[in-house]
């Protein structure tokens, strides 16, 4: 399986089981590059198996998948170089400061260390934590870790970032800074990959896949999701396309 | 293998390390505490055994028993009961441990060549006290009743006579019996456990319970270089322990190191690594800090206290405990520091325990890359 030029994420018929249970049930899909793309599903559809997967976290029972260039079955090395991953739980060292999470990260991304003092005050900067920088992260209020996640994974200019529920547990005015923050990124040619429970948020995708029981149940533009989802109901958001796909069992 | 990756994972083992300063106190509280409290209280000799005497006899003869008996530094006599209904009391306020008693005609049998019993009643509500009392006053008796003969037939005018077979021993490598010289090696084999593996079986379950286990599969680490970066900051605390122990042993207790320090060092590094790997494979399996710590004291602390020569004989034990101790690293890194302390032995003797102890690091460490790589590192 190859990538073409303009896709950064590529995957066929991909299924994941764990015993029994089909967690990810044999989805393809693409992702183009710098493009925002929304991966939605309710709780235990399948998203962050999936999103494991492409990180090289787990290997797939079948099927194929490319990330950044690199096979996700036999190049898990070469895609955790690539991408940046920020999981839904903040995923730092709250016993740490901002400053010494960000070493660590730029040690296990192995930045080489004379870039060390410059990348550190663009991230800190960039993430407006240059004040707090000693004090320890467990201290910050949970907005700010988040951002400071954000800026750990974005440390070693990654082609992908995965965003694993980023904003939950978050006030709406970060969210709306997050947000902002990460269509600047995309503009910039970074393809973002995004799992959200908030609807408003998935408006911000260029484009949608929706997975219910591990199977995929709609994709597109979140126009074309509400058209396909609910036909005859003219004034229907992507709340109500969403409610109406995880009704409805796969096939 | 990465160097700078492996240098940012033990950088942040160390932040762990300072910012909880708790388990910092505590890895080096337990090396005191247990050098004190073993040094001091757990003293495995036998000695000042509180004894009383029943004396019906009241002759020249049982005088001088009971006076040489109090006279040895084994047996303190306490009291000097008048009749023999008292000792239950004595033994069970726990005021007595041996109570004597001498019957009248004691002496006049000695003297008239017929038997002279005497009662002797043990307190055996602790057998290995027991024996050793019984030990002790079956060789005191036969001294007593050779030093009678002696004196028995001087007086019969054979002036010359020497006692035929007389057993001079002479005790190599722990020359006074002090079980204190034993001790030691035996606390620093269980100090390198407690800090090596209990410290180590919360790190990885840590980083699953705070779920950063979930960052570090995203990251590109090694298995090989995060077993490693958690290792090295516990070796050098775990080397740090050890050597506290050994100037503690030196300065409280005079237990001088006979052996080579270097091969001393050798040993001490392989079975600490023995230790750092039980715990991170504990750590590994359980997931969680609370299972992980109960099971390092289950599976790591106990077999290096009980199967290790160390308190309890290997040799008097079932011989399916027997098969046992041979999976437990405590026996054969015990085994190295009593030659080391006590004999000055060479690499010739220590060289097969070493090698043992080299494989099980081996092991070990693989069965952990292994538990690593299969959760996707």
């Amino acid at each position: 399986m190859t990538l073409s030029p303009s896709e950064s994420i590529s995957v066929s018929q991909l299924e994941k089981k764990f015993g029994k249970f089909v967690a990810v049930n044999k989805i393809t899909f693409s992702v183009k590059k710098g493009e925002i793309f929304g991966f939605l599903g309710s709780n235990g559809s399948g998203k962050s198996t999936t999103i494991r997967m492409l990180c090289g976290i787990i290997t797939p029972t079948s099927g194929t998948g490319m990330v950044a260039g690199y096979d996700i079955t036999t190049q898990t090395e070469e895609i955790k170089q690539s991408i940046g991953y920020m999981s839904q739980k903040f995923s730092l060292y709250e016993d740490l400061t901002p400053y010494e999470n960000v070493r660590f990260y730029l040690g296990i991304y192995n930045v080489p260390q004379d870039q060390w003092p410059q990348r550190i005050d663009w991230i800190l900067n960039m993430t407006h934590l240059q004040d707090v920088r000693h004090r320890l992260t467990r201290e910050l209020p949970p907005g700010w870790r988040q951002r400071l996640a954000l800026g750990c994974a974005l440390l070693h200019r990654p082609q992908i970032l995965f965003l694993d529920e980023p904003t939950s547990g978050v006030d709406p005015v970060t969210r709306q800074h997050f947000w902002s923050f990460i269509r600047r990124l995309a503009a910039d040619g970074v393809t973002v990959f995004v799992t959200t429970h908030y609807m408003d948020e998935a408006l911000f995708c260029e484009r949608l896949v929706m997975i219910n029981a591990g199977s995929i149940v709609a994709s597109g533009s979140p126009s074309e999701i509400i058209a396909q989802a609910c036909p005859d109901k003219p004034d229907a958001d992507l709340n109500d396309a969403f409610v109406s796909l995880m009704k409805r069992m796969p096939d | 293998m990465n160097s700078l990756r492996l240098k940012a994972i033990v950088q942040k083992e160390f932040y762990h390390l300072i910012r909880d300063y708790r388990s910092l106190y505590l890895a080096f509280a337990i090396p005191l505490i247990l050098i004190i409290l073993f040094g001091y209280a757990l003293s495995l000799d036998v000695d000042h055994i509180k004894t009383v005497v029943i004396d019906y006899d009241k002759s020249w003869q049982s005088r001088d028993f009971t006076t040489k008996l109090n006279a040895s530094p084994y047996f303190d006599v306490v009291a000097e009961l008048d009749s023999s209904r008292q000792v239950a009391d004595y033994i069970d306020h726990d005021r007595a441990s041996v109570a004597i008693h001498i019957p009248p005609d004691f002496m006049k049998n000695v003297r008239a060549d017929r038997e002279a019993q005497m009662q002797i009643i043990i307190d055996g509500s602790d057998p290995i006290f027991a024996g050793a009392v019984r030990g002790y006053l079956t060789a005191f008796a036969e001294l007593y009743n050779s030093k009678l003969l002696l004196s028995f037939l001087n007086r019969q005018g054979q002036a010359t006579i020497k006692t035929p077979v007389e057993g001079r021993i002479r005790i190599w490598f722990n020359e006074d019996l002090e079980s204190r010289n034993f001790i030691i090696p035996g606390i620093i084999a269980i100090i390198i456990m407690i800090v090596g593996a209990m410290l180590t079986s919360l790190v990885i379950a840590r980083e699953y319970e705070d779920g950063t286990m979930e960052t570090i599969k995203s990251l590109p680490v090694h298995a090989g270089e995060l077993l490693l970066g958690k290792s090295i900051p516990y070796f050098f605390i775990g080397l740090a322990n050890v050597l506290i122990a050994m100037l503690l042993g030196q300065l409280l207790f005079g237990i001088v190191l006979k052996g080579n320090f270097w091969l001393m060092l050798i040993a001490t590094s392989l079975y600490l690594i023995c230790a750092l790997s039980l715990g991170l494979f504990i750590s590994s399996v359980t997931k969680s800090q609370l299972i992980a710590n109960q099971a390092a004291i289950m599976f790591t602390y106990l077999p290096s206290l009980l199967l290790s020569n160390f308190v309890f004989p290997i040799i008097n034990m079932p011989q399916a405990l027997q098969w046992i101790t041979y999976v437990v690293p405590a026996r054969y890194y015990i085994d190295i520091l009593v030659g080391l302390y006590l004999r000055d032995t060479g690499l010739t003797y220590l060289g097969p325990n070493m090698i043992v102890l080299g494989v099980m690091c081996v092991v070990m460490t693989g069965l952990n890359y292994v538990l690593l790589k299969k959760e996707g590192l």
